[in-house]
């Protein structure tokens, strides 16, 4: 039924049908035949009861004022009837009100389930595109109106639905002529309620939206603060949030205007004067009893409550749907990528081949441009570039974050497309540039790579080899302290060496290192170096970086300009042929003042000589692009316009 | 079942309030709503009257009846009672709408104030909580507290209805009528019963909601990273939890209130047998007209169900309070940062000056101790040391971001702690190592400081870094949609984008902490050029890890462990073979293109 692919499901998950709002609630709630049975069962025994209730009572008054002896007796009579009556309806009340409670809970934990599986199904091309605060509150407050619906909008639609028919049969036992002007306020009620349904249904859906709008926007100014704050735009971000607050607001009271025009109970107070008109002709005709007329009036008053109740019932049930369809927006939006189960897997030994490789977000300009390289397994290949020149994002193809628009790239010989997404992805360890740490403890940050499922020493050693552990036993708690969200308790190079220890815990065959030590000094950055190069010996590592010291390690560096690969090689050779690669380093980091007095005295370490490391194999190959190497000379003056 | 709510604890900047003292500012609310206020209770009790009319009609009618006369009385009582109707449908239709904008204005003012609370909360703050967390409180929390509202205006039909009907029924028939109200102190009774329990599962039930909330925000926010490690699974399994923990402890709450019904309803029940046997028992005594009775066993309806309403009212009543303590506890979570004065500022010069500063993130761990800095006005000063060292501390005590402990900051001789922050932070420039940006054009995020700077002059601050170069790379110049947290742009882009933010902001003092870390050297060198000139007349801080960036500084201060350990020129430095050569040789001389293993160090005395 549900066709959407997604890069990730969960096995013997319940399959719902998601074809539209109600159909997929419903879907939910036949999950619990049981409950929804003694919701159902319960709610029709309970009224039944209820309205034996007018017809004892209308009893009671013929027994009293009828004439003979035994009346005493038959009101005692009457009065035992009752109590049974009423006991028994209370049993059956409280079990249909706990197993509608039971059901909209169920329907909440289900419905939340099944839209957090999809969200993490959907690729990254689709979460670029959503805001969290939106999603939050979808998962949050709109699954919560889908347990509101249930429990107390159908519930109340039940048991005031049976409410109000169950008094019909009674009507019809007393006179069937009875019945004219309670079916006549059927037919008018129904009415009324469709028009009010459809005049509701545009504002509660704008209403959702825009609560969706106002935690989206609140989220972000949260999330914001620091810039919020430094920029003393305070009056502006509140002004931002009155506005959405205040739609909100507008929708609300529109929505209450709605409610206040609700027809229905106009209808009944017609339907009212008409059933006393047409009872007390009865009555004249000599048709009816006294007892009668009070029996007949008492259950038309049993109308009232489902009338009345009917505003507020049917306004949950329809929010309830507007929020499940806002659900199932999400739910069912295609995403291009599948996990691919029955791909290739295998261990992998970590070749890459991009083969003119094109690649555009959403329907821009291409990011990447016919890039063609190959990197060897276990050689190191430094990408290098401006600013915006698509270094990230060649990155993000290889573990097939992103499909390519044309060409392709090859992983040990095989299209990533034709990977299965699992073995792939899990052989590939990225250390994004953008570093998120969740707010747990460091040791649990650390192993989240391996799905918690690493032993402390394993992780102690991770952190030894991105040189974290001795900030971390520096920590109040070390490896248990729990850090804020988004690492912001640990300076800018802690954060990014807790992100190099969990890629390294994976030991994965192909490592992508993306700018990931711009925030650490280069004597630690050495070090990790160092370290990976052991760990990670023959392991392929896609390195970006500005840093020359780390560019000299790599066996290949591939420089890119504008999303177009301009020219590859080594360090050397492009130092010496290439334009472009000299005018991005010319400005790096040299010193004239110094009398080089060499190395004598050199304190402390002294990584420059590490750099030896991993120089032994992978042959320097000339690149066949060499040839554009002109093309990165092209723009003008040196000094380009500054004021 | 403690293990069903763990994880549920209250925040520590929760505190309970008592009844009273909520009740009190929530009626602080509706003070202003007063004259709509007065409207709908006018409109509540005219409808109570109509309500309570019906059945007095109806029993005056049957007692007509009885005596045998219904020709006459057809006609009239069931156009009264279509009257009665209609005007009970007026009264309601405005009763509904003003509650509706009552409701409307109440909560948008809670939640603007919620909203204030957390612009003005600091930055501690924000490092200890959730922001999931604190975003569900100004809106799911707040949305709550409308349930109160629209409750306490049920509440008041209710009781005016239950007021009606029980003068009615004293003026019929004393005993009776005290019959009736006997079993009032037992269905209050079971309600206030209900009400402790409420409150404290309507509590977990929040917080739980807010745990929700924070999972939802930091694995939708993160979630690359469980892309990238192939973690869905994981991410998946510590979900599930907390939304079986949401299940348990909602539907407990759900038990409560959807029990409460059913027992008051018995109750209800009970005594309406009760009724049917002893006012039976009375007409057949002659001591009541079967009218009356009618009008006893109506009441039943009329007085019980809101008497019961009443009851109910009180436990769900405290689902509201229990909201809205939330919400007021963030209201009044007591600021760390605290100004003792708010003078103006005025155009500041740039001095800046730590005295004895001591400052720690927890007290407990002091960051800079005794800590003693001068930086003059228009002077540029580099700091440099290794991670952790405390440079960022530096710039964050600078922006007034964390309070310290001890000691002093002064700027331009004046206490910190003096200032009208806002026109104080006006003038500071901070670019942070990863720069938010906020949704919208780029063009919006670089006016972001002023957003009355003209089309033009955004133009010029976005050329003035780097040249403008960076701009051709985007799809549409500056009207490049950036994503949210800018994540549409590369993460080099993203530092321009701040950098041209700070330019627009013109500020007196500026501080960029590895503010161009993610960018390439030719940018850089491009936007240091260009930076020399704007930055000069202003008092500038730059953290760096690059020499490049550094080297034309006129001070370069060398922190270790929150200590200055060397300070001077660049030049200077390198001369007096220190600490600041072995920062040299360790960090930066083999930056260099022409570097060779083994050479290019500066001796360092020792
Ligand atoms: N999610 C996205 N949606 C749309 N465009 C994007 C997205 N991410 C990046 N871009 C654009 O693609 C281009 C390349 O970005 P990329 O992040 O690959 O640059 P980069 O080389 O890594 O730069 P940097 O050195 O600054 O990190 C940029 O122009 C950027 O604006
Ligand atoms: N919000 C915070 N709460 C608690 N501790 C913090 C917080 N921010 C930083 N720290 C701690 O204070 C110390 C100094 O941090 P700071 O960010 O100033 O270092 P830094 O010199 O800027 O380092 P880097 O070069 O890595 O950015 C570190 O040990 C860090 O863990
Ligand atoms: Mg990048």
């Amino acid at each position: 039924m549900s066709a959407v692919t997604a890069e990730f499901t969960v096995a013997g998950q319940h399959r719902s049908d998601r074809r539209g709002p109600v159909r997929w609630i419903a879907s939910h709630l036949r999950r619990h035949p049981l409950v929804l049975f003694a919701f159902l069962g319960g709610s029709v025994v309970m009224v039944v009861l209820n309205s034996m209730v007018p017809a004892l009572t209308g009893a009671a008054f013929d027994a009293v004022l009828g004439d003979g002896d035994g009346r005493a007796r038959e009101l005692a009579i009457v009065s035992a009837a009752l109590l049974g009556v009423i006991v028994l309806r209370g049993a059956f009340d409280l079990v249909a009100r706990l197993g509608s409670e039971t059901l909209a809970k169920r329907l909440e934990r289900e419905a939340r389930d099944e839209l957090y599986v999809s969200l993490l199904g959907k690729s990254q091309t689709f979460h670029n595109r959503q805001r969290v605060g939106d999603l939050m509150a979808r998962a949050a407050n709109d699954i919560r109106q889908l347990s509101h619906m249930v429990n107390p909008g159908i519930d109340l639609i039940v048991d005031s639905g049976t409410q109000g028919i169950i008094p019909l049969f009674f009507i019809a036992v007393i006179d069937p002529r009875l019945l004219l002007v309670p079916c006549l306020f059927a037919v008018a009620f129904v009415v009324a309620l469709w028009h009010y349904m459809r005049q509701l249904n545009p504002v509660s859906t704008r209403m959702r939206e825009q609560f969706g709008d106002l935690n989206a926007g609140l989220n972000e100014a949260v999330r914001g603060i620091e810039v919020i704050k430094v920029t003393a735009q305070e009056p502006h971000e509140r002004r931002r949030f009155a506005v959405n607050a205040t739609r909100y607001r507008d929708s609300f009271v529109r929505n209450g205007l709605i409610q206040a025009r609700y027809l229905p109970p106009l209808l009944l107070a017609v339907a009212m004067a008409g059933a006393l008109w047409h009872s007390l002709t009865l009555y004249g005709a000599g048709d009816l009893t006294l007892g009668d007329v009070v029996a007949f009036m008492g259950l038309m008053g049993l109308l009232g409550f489902p009338t009345f109740i009917s505003i507020f019932a049917y306004s949950l049930v329809q929010l309830g749907i507007v929020s499940a369809r806002r659900i199932l927006t999400i739910m069912n939006t295609e995403t291009e990528l599948d996990r691919n189960a029955d791909g290739h897997s295998g261990t992998m030994r970590g070749e890459i081949v991009f083969e003119n490789v094109t690649f555009r977000y959403d329907d821009g300009e291409p990011a990447l441009r016919g890039v063609t390289f190959t990197a060897r397994p276990g050689e190191t290949v430094a990408v290098v570039g401006e600013t915006g020149s698509g270094k990230s994002t060649l990155t993000k193809l290889v573990p097939r974050i992103y499909d390519v628009d044309s060409g392709r790239i090859l992983v040990d010989g095989v299209d990533v497309r034709n990977w299965n997404l699992d073995s792939l992805r899990s052989q590939i360890s990225t250390i994004e540039q953008d570093i998120v740490l969740f707010s747990r403890s460091v040791a649990e940050n650390i192993a989240f790579s391996l799905g918690q499922r690493a032993d402390r020493a394993d992780v102690v050693q991770a952190a030894q080899d991105a040189q974290a552990d001795e900030f971390i036993s520096e920590l109040d708690d070390g490896y248990d302290t729990v850090i804020g969200e988004r690492g912001v308790t640990l300076s800018g190079g802690q954060r990014q060496r807790l992100a190099i220890a969990r890629a390294l815990l994976t030991d994965p065959a192909v490592l992508i290192l993306d700018d990931s030590t711009s925030a650490i000094d280069s004597a630690t950055e050495d070090k990790i170096q160092a370290a990976i190069g052991r760990i990670l010996q023959g392991r392929t590592t896609l390195l970006i970086t500005h840093r020359l010291s780390q560019i000299r390690w790599a066996d290949k560096v591939v420089l890119l300009r504008r999303g177009e690969l301009v020219d590859s090689g080594t360090h050397d050779e492009l130092l010496s042929r290439c334009a472009l690669y000299r005018r991005i380093f010319a400005h790096y980091d040299e010193v004239d003042v110094p009398a080089p007095v060499d190395g004598v005295e050199a304190t402390g370490e002294v990584p420059g000589e590490m750099t030896v490391d991993t120089d032994g194999e992978a042959g320097r190959r000339t690149s066949a692009n060499s040839e554009k190497a002109v093309a990165g000379d092209t723009d003008g003056p040196e000094e380009a316009v500054v004021v | 079942m403690g293990f069903i709510l763990d994880g549920l604890d209250v925040e520590d900047y929760d505190r309970s309030y008592g009844d009273r003292e909520l009740l009190r500012r929530i009626g602080r609310y509706f003070r202003p709503k007063l004259p709509a206020m007065v409207l709908v209770a006018a409109m509540i009790v005219l409808h109570s009257l109509t309500q309570s009319a019906i059945p007095l009609l109806i029993s005056w009618g049957v007692d007509r009846m009885e005596q045998g006369s219904v020709s006459d009385i057809g006609w009239p009582l069931a156009g009264a009672l279509l009257g009665i109707g209609v005007l009970a449908w007026v009264f309601n239709f405005f009763r509904q709408w003003f509650s509706a904008k009552v409701t409307g204005d109440v909560v948008l003012g809670l939640r603007t104030d919620a909203f204030d609370a957390v612009l003005e909360r600091d930055m501690s703050f924000y490092d200890e909580h959730p922001s999931g967390k604190i975003v569900s409180r100004v809106t799911s929390d707040t949305d709550e507290f409308a349930n109160v509202v629209t409750l306490t205006m049920n509440l008041l039909s209710q009781v005016l209805l239950v007021g009606f009907v029980t003068a009615l029924l004293f003026f019929r028939d004393v005993q009776l009528a005290l019959l009736t109200m006997a079993v009032t102190p037992i269905v209050m009774g079971t309600a206030l019963a209900f009400r402790r329990v409420a409150r404290r599962t309507t509590q977990h039930a929040q917080r739980s909601l807010a745990r929700v909330n924070a999972n939802l925000q930091e694995t939708m926010g993160g979630i690359s990273v469980a892309k990238n490690f192939r973690q869905e699974a994981t991410v998946y399994s510590e979900f599930r939890p907390i939304n079986r923990q949401n299940y348990a402890v909602t539907l407990r709450q759900g038990f409560v209130f959807s029990g409460i019904f059913p027992v008051l309803f018995l109750v209800a029940g009970l005594a309406t047998v009760v009724l049917v046997q002893v006012g039976g028992s009375s007409v057949l005594g002659g001591r009541l007209s079967a009218g009356d009775w009618y009008l006893f066993l109506q009441a039943v309806g009329l007085f019980w169900l809101p008497l019961t309403s009443i009851a109910a009212f009180w436990s769900q009543f405290q689902q509201g309070l229990a909201a809205s303590e939330r919400v007021f506890a963030l209201i009044d979570a007591s600021p760390r940062v605290v100004q003792e004065d708010a003078q103006p500022v005025g155009r500041l010069a740039g001095r800046i000056e730590f005295r004895d500063l001591t400052f720690g993130y927890e007290p407990a761990h002091p960051v800079l101790t005794r800590f003693n800095l001068t930086i003059e006005a228009g002077e540029s000063v580099a700091l440099v040391g290794h991670t952790g060292a405390g440079k960022s501390t530096l710039s964050k005590l600078i922006t007034r971001f964390y309070e310290y402990s001890g000691g002093q900051l002064l700027i331009d001789g004046r206490d910190i702690r003096s200032f009208d922050l806002r026109e104080y932070r006006r003038q500071i420039g901070a670019v942070p190592q990863q720069p938010f940006l906020f949704s919208g054009t780029v063009a919006d995020n670089i006016r972001y400081p002023r957003p009355d700077a003209s089309d033009e002059e955004v133009r010029l601050a976005a050329m003035r870094v780097a040249g403008g170069d960076w701009l051709e790379a985007l799809p549409d110049g500056l009207g490049t949609d950036v994503g949210e947290h800018g994540r549409a742009l590369s993460m080099g882009q993203r530092q321009l984008v701040a950098l041209a933010r700070l330019l627009v902001q013109d500020p007196a003092i500026v501080v960029l902490d590895e503010a161009t870390a993610s960018v390439d050297p030719l940018t850089e060198a491009q936007i240091s050029e260009g930076l020399d000139v704007v930055l000069a007349g202003r008092t500038s801080i730059v953290i760096a890890h690059r020499l490049s960036t550094i080297e034309h500084v006129d001070r370069i201060i060398v922190l270790d462990h929150g200590r200055i350990i060397e300070e001077g020129d660049h030049a200077a430095l390198l001369k007096a073979g220190g600490r600041y050569c072995e920062v040299y040789n360790t960090y930066f001389r083999h930056q260099s293109p022409d570097y060779q293993p083994g050479t290019g160090f500066v001796p360092v005395a020792k």
